[in-house]
């Protein structure tokens, strides 16, 4: 939740406008991070995310048209969110366990979120790239994107098996 | 082991489509940047994710022990592959309860062996299984959830905790084999029994020589012959009166226990009726092997719900045989087991009726109407117990804080004043 909001402050103090905007769907999507982690419901918890990517969104819609150099640090961020939170709901039983094998959770989520920081800023920085448009390259865009999800959903589909 | 997505695959996936789609229709690369994370990190987890292969050997110190007591669980379990995060439950039945950490979290190496050393307390006797090891685990970025059932199932036998008794009911009449009882009659023995007057053919090592210095001709003592009985022991399975964690079976079937126990070792021969739903018997016998085969069908006593009308004819001859005691552990709460005691009486079987009093698993009730019914239960008990008393059938009310010496007691005494009354 603290991630959350953080996330939310950050979105509304550096808006150029529209803060009451940003401040709702900020104030939306913590309440349904909080709904889904007391209910533990993990559509809540989809939405809540989703929220904050929206509230991300305008602001940068909003915005000025220049690349936003923030992105990958939202980026990190909205994914240790996501993490903390499903982690806070998963089913589990109050096992015993010897010590270091807690620790390693934490450990791998932190890693994942550096990780996801990196990719995004390899992400904005492919897109500050000169490289001149046009139809094509708008192409090239779409089907790299379906790709990209189709790569997830085959994965998806070959682990769940 | 079965695998299956998390709640968090679907809503990760559901993100980074959203994100893509947004970025697209918007035109903000920032967008695709911030969906990308969640789009690697489902593809990095669902390619390194794999089903961690688990095998397990377990073994109990003990395969019997009495009811109260621990035995220890060895669980040894090898990763063929990593295994993360990975709980472990030995499932329990009823009964018996972990005094150890259950379940755990380990995480196992590929080729890593595992072992846990699980004591677990005997609380209530039966014939358990033990060994369902549920394992369940997810992979690294808890994307998958893996679960297992490994049945490494051990054979654990729980004795009732009995009661020690001194001393226990007698049969009015013995049996032909030697034993440590004195029947009335006379014959070889070393039990002193009486005087008499030598007639030729005694043996002269009989001869009293006290008695015949002072009478002033040869008196020879008189011996009672050490023999066994048999005793048949009657368990009442038709009905129970169950409160919390016990029950009148419970009750029965622990003091079934102490009284094979006892018998046993006192070289007589002991036999057992389990009448109810299911009838089951064991034919008279002596010695440690039939008191662990009397134990062992102990276990497998349990409360059958059955319509069917049974009376004594149901059981094989040799289940009862002629001059036994026969000692009937009962509730007295269903009508066939009462009809069939009453049935063994008039068969002229010596029968002594032990009653596992249900009173005390039985409330009162609120309301008057259930007080009256109550009360009426309880006359109709009375009733039914001097019913018994009037056909010469000792019974004593048993219940579960008293000892079952003193309930045995009670039946001695009985059996040494009573008379049978006709009319």
């Amino acid at each position: 939740m603290l991630v959350a909001a953080g996330l939310v402050e950050a979105g509304v103090l550096r808006a150029g406008g529209h803060e009451l905007l940003l401040l709702t769907l900020g104030a939306s999507a913590l309440a349904m991070l909080l709904a889904g982690l007391l209910l533990r419901w993990s559509a809540a918890l989809a939405v809540g995310i989703g929220l904050l990517g929206v509230q991300q969104a305008i602001r940068l819609e909003l915005g000025p048209d220049k690349l936003d150099a923030w992105t990958p640090l939202v980026a990190g961020g909205l994914l240790l969110a996501a993490e903390l939170a499903w982690w806070s709901v998963e089913p589990r039983v109050p096992a015993w366990s010897p010590p270091g094998v807690g620790a390693r959770r934490p450990a791998t989520v932190l890693f994942a979120c550096v990780a996801a920081t990196v990719v995004a800023a390899v992400v904005v920085v492919a897109a500050g790239a000169r490289v001149s448009g046009g139809v094509g390259l708008e192409l090239a865009g779409v089907v790299a994107a379906i790709g990209a999800l189709a790569v997830v959903v085959w994965v998806a589909r070959r682990a769940v098996g | 082991m079965t695998r299956a997505a998390t709640s968090k695959l679907g809503a990760y996936a559901a993100l980074a489509g959203a994100g893509v789609l947004a970025a697209l229709v918007l035109g903000r690369p920032e967008l695709a940047a911030l969906a990308a994370p969640f789009a690697v990190l489902l593809a990095a987890g669902l390619s390194l994710a794999h089903a961690p292969e688990v095998t397990g050997v377990l073994e109990l110190d003990a395969e019997r022990q009495v009811e109260g007591e621990a035995v220890t669980a060895f669980l040894e379990l090898r990763a063929h592959t990593t295994a993360e995060r990975l709980e472990l439950l030995l499932d329990l039945p009823d009964g018996l309860r972990a005094e150890g950490p259950n379940p755990q979290l380990v995480h196992l190496h590929a080729g890593e062996r595992h072992e846990v050393e699980l004591p677990l307390r005997c609380d209530h006797w039966g014939a358990y299984l033990v060994g369902d090891v549920l394992l369940r685990a997810q992979d690294r970025l808890g994307l998958l959830a893996f679960e297992q059932t490994l049945e490494l199932r051990r054979p654990l036998k729980v004795y009732p905790r009995g009661e020690a008794l001194e001393k226990i009911l007698r049969p009015l009449d013995t049996q032909t084999f030697a034993g440590n009882q004195s029947p009335r009659t006379r014959g070889e023995g070393i039990e002193f029994a009486d005087l008499r007057q030598f007639v030729p053919g005694d043996r002269i090592r009989r001869i009293n020589w006290r008695a015949t210095a002072r009478r002033g001709e040869p008196w020879v003592n008189e011996t009672h012959p050490e023999r066994n009985t048999d005793v048949v022991i009657f368990l009442d399975t038709f009905a129970e009166a169950r409160s919390g964690g016990t029950s009148t079976l419970d009750l029965a079937v622990e003091a079934a226990g102490s009284l094979a126990a006892h018998y046993i070792g006192e070289k007589d021969r002991v036999g057992l009726v389990a009448f109810g739903g299911v009838l089951n018997w064991l034919t008279v016998s002596s010695g440690v092997v039939q008191l662990y085969r009397v134990l062992d069908s102990l276990l497998d006593a349990e409360i059958f719900l059955s319509y069917a009308w049974k009376d004594i004819d149901v059981l094989p001859v040799r289940t009862l045989p002629p001059n036994a005691l026969v000692l009937a552990l009962t509730p007295l709460l269903d009508e066939r087991s009462v009809g069939a005691l009453v049935d063994l009486r008039a068969r002229g079987f010596d029968l002594a009726v032990i009653e596992i009093s249900p009173v005390p698993f039985v409330s009162a009730g609120s309301g008057p109407l259930d007080d009256l019914a109550y009360r009426l239960w309880l006359l109709r008990r009375d009733a039914l117990r001097s019913s018994y008393l009037r056909l010469g059938v000792p019974v004593v009310e048993w219940q579960r804080d008293a000892p079952l010496q003193a309930a045995l007691e009670e039946v001695r005494t009985f059996r040494r004043h009573a008379r049978v009354t006709r009319g």
